[in-house]
């Protein structure tokens, strides 16, 4: 048993790569890259060589091209003692055409030609754009001299599944000035003013001030050490990660007193816990100066609701349970009663769910809770005080898992109860009621547990129908947002946590069979 | 019996008159005489034998008449009224008012000033129309592919692969490219939906193959000598077409739903169809009087699919051979 499962997660494993790979194709190499900048409102003030050269250094960071300017070419060679200083400076301001370019800088450019030639970049040369007859430049019209390279699909799945996990460590800031690198323990976390007894482990040239520390939220202990990374967001949530998206706390700030490094003692909703290393950051800000003592300076926030997640998998989990506990025995008693009204009743809502529209019954649950007076729409301020906000969602989403429980619960028990094996228990002699529970019940269940850890999981996922009609801020909407706001990093993400989770309860469920029914087994030889 | 011959023996004609010699015919020597038993019509004479199957076809051909036939009668033009800001959002009496009364306001006027009852026929039209083409593709395509894969152990370890992979390639994405790659119109949807969907029937028509491939009766038959393509065709086939019929119910209110549901997300055709009528329609869902204009095109929908879900099982309950006792 465990050499399978060990080859179906490896399978799995590579099943996940593949999606991913394809994915990537799908929005790297079809899509055109000028989308991704439809729904960015600076690109749209941008105009002429600017917009050019912001559009490449996107394109950078979102993980298309390889991006060099021959000012960082500059740069680079000063950095390597190449060149001097002044022999920079001097090279540097190229001409508004190529004839204007001084002797030096023509020298230049022609390495700079050369370098790119070598590591196989495209070399773009932009003239000024001058308007108007005293020749000033355009707006964003200056010159420009660049050199860009297409990364490969093969160079992109590596960067993306290397850099997926992050384990943090002293040698995280590349900054020179971090000082001593090291890490330290203590007993009592400065955050809590140094008094009080918590332990924390700290770093100095890790990404994070705290790697390790308690608080008094769940699960008490928690860590900065290790991060998922899974993918940059370009305009779902800019700049962040689409983890830190799923998993963040959403709403209102929640403030409290804080000590902060410096002892300034102040109401904020900053969390200290949370401070990652920006350099130069203390140097540059008064505010900073006032509140903290090293670099460490951006830090999130406490907020007071759930993140997506937690929303999602709230409502989705109550639902499944709601839909096991309803559903089960509602599936027995139909099928003891066939053909007669029960079955009736029940077999029209199966075909009602089966063949309406999601969409259309969503609207029809939400109308008829409307008129029963339940809230329709979803509100993070509210939620403490109006629990009601949760029925409807809920009740849509676990109506449907009903029908499809009821529907192969009620099929497998029919089947079960005209089998041979049945009938002869019958004309053994056994009664109705233990024949039904020792044996049609356990063989019809089979098939349903392992359908328990896709529903479990599946929770985590969100419903994009339900959470959109009652305006749940939930996952649901996030694959579907990122899609139309062609957001690709989000979209990788995305698409790589629903394979996983789907794969998982793949493996789980047959799992699940396995432990309940001992003659289902993955490792016997098939006859 | 002295003589077997006098048994046969018929008045003025002679033995060689009376019989011929038949020489041996392998072929023929296989077939069982049975009871005279035609396929298709014991299907109608089940079908037919439930009385609730004749109002459901009655219904059906209702629907089908209002979707392919009404659109094609009327004059339907979306911008007729669009210039005219008293003839918009009217109610079914005042349109009727209005306009005088005829059919195509009894369900009052849309946002555009456009009859709500030619605009839901012809969205009909188009999704009704965008299901069948794909639910015909798809099975055609997945039946074939299925019978194959079922059979064939080396394809099965591919194609498992293929269905893991291809299964977790979300289908939004594929569609949101082809639509940026081609245009949003309706054979580019057909495309997408087609693109993947096929792969999804040929795994069920193969799982169903499996199980009815091991079974006692076409392991007899390949002992004794019959070649793959017959089982296939001659033992299998005939007893997936309950199955083949009772998919084809199911995958075509579930492409319906599909093009509802990608058209309240945008991604939708260009078309007006019944899912771009409901999402365009969803702000007047909670205006008091315009509700008429949104639950209408939910109302056809639902109804167009429930009753081609129902007529779709029922037909299939009929095909399944164990009912036709």
């Amino acid at each position: 048993m465990k050499k399978y499962l060990l080859r179906r997660i490896l399978h799995g494993l590579v099943s996940i790569f593949l999606v991913v790979a394809i994915v990537m194709i799908m929005i790297y190499s079809w899509l055109d890259r000028e989308v991704i900048f439809a729904s960015d409102p600076q690109f749209s003030k941008m105009s002429n060589n600017q917009q050019v050269v912001y559009k490449y250094r996107n394109w950078q960071n979102y993980g298309y091209v390889d991006f060099l300017q021959y000012s960082d070419y500059l740069q680079m060679l000063a950095n390597n003692g190449e060149i001097d200083e002044e022999t920079r400076k001097a090279a540097f301001s190229f001409g508004r055409k190529p004839e204007n370019d001084s002797e030096i800088v023509t020298e230049y450019i022609q390495k700079f030609e050369a370098y790119c030639k070598e590591n196989g970049y495209t070399v773009q040369r932009l003239n000024a754009i001058v308007a108007g007859a005293r020749k000033t430049l355009a707006p964003g019209g200056a010159q420009q001299l660049f050199a860009y390279r297409n990364r490969s699909l093969l160079q992109r799945l590596w960067t993306y599944f290397s850099g997926l996990v992050q384990i943090d460590n002293i040698h995280a800031v590349e900054d020179e000035e971090i000082g001593e690198r090291k890490l330290t323990f203590t007993w009592y976390d400065p955050v809590y003013g140094g008094k009080k007894f918590s332990p924390a482990v700290m770093g100095n040239g890790t990404k994070h001030k705290y790697l390790l520390y308690c608080d008094s939220s769940f699960p008490f202990i928690h860590q900065n050490m290790l991060s998922l990374s899974l993918g940059k967001s370009y305009s779902v949530n800019k700049d962040k990660d689409v983890f830190t998206t799923m998993t963040r706390s959403q709403g209102g700030y929640v403030p409290s007193l804080i000590t902060y490094p410096t002892g300034l003692v102040e109401n904020s909703a900053d969390d200290l816990h949370s401070a990652t290393y920006v350099a130069g950051s203390l140097g540059s800000s008064d505010v900073n100066q006032e509140r903290f003592t090293d670099n460490y300076t951006n830090v999130e926030t406490v907020r007071k609701n759930m993140s997506r997640m937690g929303y999602s998998f709230t409502i989705g989990i109550i639902a499944t349970l709601c839909a096991y506990l309803i559903a089960i025995p509602l599936g027995i008693w139909v099928s003891l009663r066939k053909d007669k009204l029960a079955d009736k009743i029940g077999t029209c809502y199966i075909v009602f769910i089966t063949a309406v529209p999601a969409l259309c019954y969503i609207l029809i649950f939400k109308a008829i809770g409307a008129l029963s007076g339940l809230p329709t729409i979803f509100d993070m301020e509210k939620e403490s005080t109006n629990k009601l906000m949760f029925v409807l969602p809920i009740v849509s989403l676990a109506l449907p898992q009903i029908a499809n429980l009821l529907r192969w619960l009620r099929r497998y028990m029919i089947d079960q109860m005209n089998s041979d094996y049945v009938k002869f228990a019958r004309s053994g002699g056994l009664s109705e009621g233990e024949i039904f529970s020792k044996h049609v019940l356990k063989n019809a269940i089979i098939p349903i547990v392992q359908g328990i850890p896709a529903s479990i999981l599946a929770a985590m996922v969100g419903a994009f129908m339900t959470e959109r009609v009652y305006t749940v801020p939930g996952m649901g909407g996030l694959l579907i947002n990122a899609i139309t706001a062609y957001d690709n990093g989000v979209i990788v993400g995305v698409t790589l946590f629903y394979a996983t989770i789907s794969v998982t309860s793949m493996i789980l469920g047959d799992v699940m069979m396995s432990l309940v029914d001992p003659r289902i087994n993955f490792t016997a030889k098939a006859r | 019996m002295e003589n077997k011959n006098e048994l046969f023996a018929i008045e003025g004609y002679t033995n060689e008159e009376l019989f011929s010699r038949m020489d041996h015919n392998d072929l023929e020597s296989e077939k069982i005489t049975a009871p005279r038993y035609s396929y298709w019509k014991s299907v109608f004479r089940v079908f037919f034998h439930k009385k609730i199957n004749i109002f459901i076809l009655f219904v059906l051909a209702l629907v089908l008449i209002f979707t392919y036939v009404y659109p094609a009668l009327v004059d339907y033009n979306p911008n007729a009224n669009l210039m005219d800001s008293t003839s918009k959002h009217l109610s079914p009496s005042d349109a009727m008012a209005k306009f005088g009364s005829s059919l195509s306001w009894v369900l009052g006027s849309g946002a555009s000033g456009q009859p709500t009852f030619d605009a839901i026929w012809n969205g009909a039209r188009i999704s009704l129309s965008l299901a069948l083409v794909c639910a015909l593709i798809n099975i055609t395509i997945g039946v074939l592919l299925g019978a194959v894969w079922g059979f064939s152990k080396k394809l099965d370890l591919i194609m498992n692969e293929v269905v893991n992979i291809v299964g977790n390639v979300p289908t939004e994405l594929l569609i949101a490219v082809l639509v940026l790659i081609l245009s949003p119109g309706f054979w580019t949807m057909v495309l997408a939906i087609t693109a993947t969907g096929w792969l999804f029937i040929a795994y069920f028509i193969r799982t169903q193959v499996i199980i009815i491939r091991d079974r006692e009766y076409n392991l007899a038959s390949r002992c004794l000598g019959t070649p793959i393509t017959r089982i296939a065709t001659k033992n299998i086939l005939p007893f997936m077409t309950s199955v083949i019929v009772t998919q084809v119910a199911i995958i075509i209110p579930s492409y319906i739903s599909y093009e509802v549901f990608l058209s309240y997300i945008g991604m939708g055709i260009s078309d007006m169809s019944l899912g771009r009528l409901i999402n365009a329609a969803q702000s007047s869902m909670l205006t008091p009087g315009w509700g008429i204009e949104f639950w209408s095109p939910v109302l056809v929908s639902a109804v167009l699919t429930v009753i081609l879900y129902v007529a779709g099982q029922n037909l299939g309950d009929a095909s399944d051979p164990r009912t036709h006792m």
